[in-house]
């Protein structure tokens, strides 16, 4: 059996519906950055996906790798910062617990 | 001629100056407003010898351009805008001469000055202006200096009072002005006097903007020339310094209505109607003033009440359809005039009073002064050879011969031996009689002690001694003089120009009651005073009615209580419940209750918002999808 896009796509929705289950029903601040790794990573699959198999000439496709190499790149660098805040966080209240962090309510 | 605009700006500039540099000038600055407008004297000779040669002419530069109407801005040149510059800018510096000791360690001296020059400046630029909306700028410029001036000492309550007076009864009637010059602007479409005055004369206005824009015109002139019923600014403007009531009272203020009538009289020639309601208006003003002046006590009230009764003998002329008439009368008035208040300024310089009950004799302690005022007093009064004299009987004469009616003639003559009245008790109360004597508290014991005078420095009478001969010879223009065909025609430029003329009847008839009655007048006062108490006892109403003004100052209080005040009382209410609670406390509110409402949305978990996000990304996504 061949690949084609439609698979790239349904493997792409799961990961992103995971994902977006993941940041929406997880309590814990790390557990949520995972989450958005996946969001980030379902992204990149549908973009390689596309790359590889759309219907286009080859110097229209790269630009599908050219954005995937950037949002590895953003997501990188957003993981960093944001484990350094979830660890501040951690220190200063003694929780990650997204439920307790609520100080900017009305 | 186009240097003739450096008549109203070199005043204006002085002004400037004064007030930015004035402390570090000489004098505070009152020799370079004397020189500014001694200046504009100067210019005031040589435009007139340059007209006599050439003719009139008129000079204007453009303003502003605005949907297609160009507005500019000029000068006219012409007998009867020279003969206005001439006055104002001789009695203005007179009257600056003579400020300068009587104002002098006056606290502020240099604004003093400052605010004379402004008010020049802007009446010379009234007088000189060739369109009626530069007119009516310099119009208001002279509004409010007069308003500075009459409130120059503001810390007096009274001072004031008056001021606001003065600006605010004056206002109403440039309501009417403006309105008028607009309606005659959006007939004829320009503000050109020579292209209005021509567009009247085709015909091409309409039967009924002519009425109401010479009518609404002449409110204005009627609330600056102090005519009934705007009358009641001018007897409390004397508030102000004496020689600030002498120069609103002889040249730049109060003659401003009866210029602007003058001038824009061919446009009232075409309109007999106004003619009638001006001449009613005047004859009302010349008689009601001159009888109220019999009764005053304070000097210059009585002085001021002589100036609304000769502005109404002025409208009067206007009225009977001769401007040159009016003008003559307005410069012998405005030298008369001017030498009367200084003289009243003098007087109270030199005695400290204010009130004629407390004075008398004063012909020997103040000689100058009292020859002055004398002359002053009766030239306005008509006795011939005086100046006075000739104008009074040239209005006579044109009220007698002229479109009027009989009645009016009657009311005029009633007025000239009214005014000879209270002329002959101002002259014998101040200066002949007993020696005057006031109550004063004398070591805890009420005494009447003499009241002390002396005459006043040359700087002061100096002025009145000139104004005073001018004021005298006036009549001299009135007559033929080889080329020149005498004033009256000269200054309308009308080419049937003639001389003085006299109706012999009638100039003896008024010349006998002015010097009649006021021999008995002063034989009265002199050999019977009980006599003059006893007369008015007789009348105890007329006395009250003179004495209160005709109640005119209590039927505006009534109507400014009554009526101003209840209905500024209804739109305070409306501003405040309905206006301020509802209008803008509503929204206000309003907003405060949604935003407290709202702001349980804000749950602070992260999550809440992030759930907010997706849904929101998926509506976006099937919407899309969907179309």
């Amino acid at each position: 059996m061949d690949l084609e896009l439609l698979h790239f796509q349904i493997l792409s929705a799961a990961l992103f519906s995971i994902g977006l289950y993941g940041v929406l029903a997880r309590r814990s601040a790390v557990l949520i950055l995972v989450s958005i790794e996946l969001l980030l990573n379902a992204v990149n699959v549908n973009l390689i996906g596309q790359a590889a198999l759309v219907d286009r000439p080859p110097d229209e496709r790269v630009f599908g790798q050219v954005l995937a190499i950037f949002i590895i790149t953003i997501s990188a660098a957003e993981i960093g910062l944001a484990m350094a805040i979830v660890l501040r966080l951690f220190r200063n209240r003694g929780t990650a617990n997204t439920d307790e962090l609520d100080t900017m309510k009305w | 001629m186009e240097y003739a605009f450096l008549a109203p700006a070199i005043p204006a500039g002085a002004f400037v100056v004064i007030l930015l540099f004035g402390r570090w000038l000489p004098g505070k600055g009152a020799y370079l407003s004397i020189g500014a407008i001694a200046a504009s004297l100067v210019v005031f000779f040589v435009a007139l010898i340059d007209m006599n040669d050439s003719g009139p002419e008129v000079f204007s530069i453009d303003w502003f351009e605005v949907a297609g109407s160009t507005f500019t801005w000029g000068v006219s040149v012409s007998p009867i805008s020279l003969t206005m510059v001439g006055i104002v800018s001789f009695v203005s510096l007179m009257i600056q001469v003579y400020s300068l000791k009587y104002m002098e360690g006056d606290d502020r001296f240099g604004w003093y000055f400052a605010v004379h020059s402004l008010f020049a400046a802007a009446m010379l630029a009234l007088v000189l202006a060739d369109n009626l909306l530069f007119l009516y700028v310099a119009w208001e410029g002279v509004g409010l200096g007069s308003y500075l001036l009459i409130g120059f000492w503001w810390e007096r309550r009274s001072a004031a009072e008056a001021a606001k007076k003065a600006f605010i009864t004056t206002r109403i009637g440039d309501v009417g002005l403006l309105i008028g010059i607009i309606l005659l602007f959006r007939e004829t479409g320009s503000f050109e006097m020579s292209a209005i005055f021509d567009a009247v004369e085709a015909g091409e206005v309409s039967k009924t903007v002519l009425n109401w824009s010479t009518f609404l015109i002449f409110l204005g002139a009627a609330g600056k020339s102090a005519q009934v019923p705007f009358h009641v600014w001018l007897p409390d403007a004397m508030e102000g310094p004496t020689p600030v009531s002498a120069l609103i009272h002889a040249a730049t203020m109060v003659a401003a209505g009866v210029f602007l009538i003058a001038v824009l009289f061919p446009i009232y020639e075409a309109t007999p109607f106004m003619l009638d309601i001006i001449a009613g208006v005047g004859a009302t003003t010349a008689l009601g003033a001159a009888m109220v002046a019999i009764v005053m006590t304070d000097m210059k009230r009585i002085l001021a009440y002589s100036t609304v009764s000769h502005l109404g003998f002025m409208m009067l002329a206007l009225g009977a359809g001769e401007p040159g008439i009016a003008m003559l009368h307005l410069l012998a008035h405005a030298f008369a005039k001017a030498v009367l208040f200084l003289g009243a300024g003098s007087v109270n310089h030199g005695t400290h009073q204010t009130d004629v009950r407390n004075m008398g004799g004063l012909l020997r302690k103040m000689p100058i002064t009292a020859v002055t005022f004398i002359i002053a007093a009766i030239s306005l009064a008509g006795v011939p050879p005086l100046g006075g004299f000739f104008s009074k009987d040239e209005i006579l004469r044109a009220v007698s011969e002229g479109r009027l009616n009989e009645a009016y003639l009657v009311i005029a003559l009633i007025a000239v031996v009214a005014s000879a009245i209270y002329t002959a008790r101002i002259i014998y109360k101040v200066f002949f009689g007993k020696d005057a004597t006031v109550e004063t508290v004398v070591r805890g014991k009420k005494r009447r002690v003499a009241v002390e005078a002396h005459e006043s420095p040359l700087a002061m009478t100096a002025p009145m001694v000139l104004l005073a001969i001018l004021g005298a010879v006036t009549g001299a223009i009135a007559f033929e003089w080889g080329d020149f065909g005498g004033f009256t025609g000269w200054i309308v430029q009308s080419h049937e120009a003639h001389g003085i003329e006299f109706t012999a009847w009638l100039t003896v008839v008024s010349a006998v009651l002015a010097i009649g009655s006021m021999v008995v007048v002063v034989r009265m006062l002199k050999s019977s005073p009980g006599r003059v108490v006893a007369l008015r006892r007789q009348f105890p109403l007329a006395q009250r009615v003179l004495e209160r003004k005709f109640y005119f100052d209590e039927l505006y209080q009534w109507g400014i209580d009554r009526l101003v005040l209840a209905l500024a009382g209804l739109v305070g209410w409306f501003d405040r419940r309905v206006v301020n609670d509802e209008g803008v406390d509503g929204p206000a509110k309003a907003t405060g209750w949604w935003a407290n409402e709202l702001r349980f949305l804000q749950t602070g978990l992260f999550y809440n918002y992030a759930a907010a996000m997706a849904i929101g990304a998926i509506v976006a996504a099937v919407v899309w999808w969907a179309q």
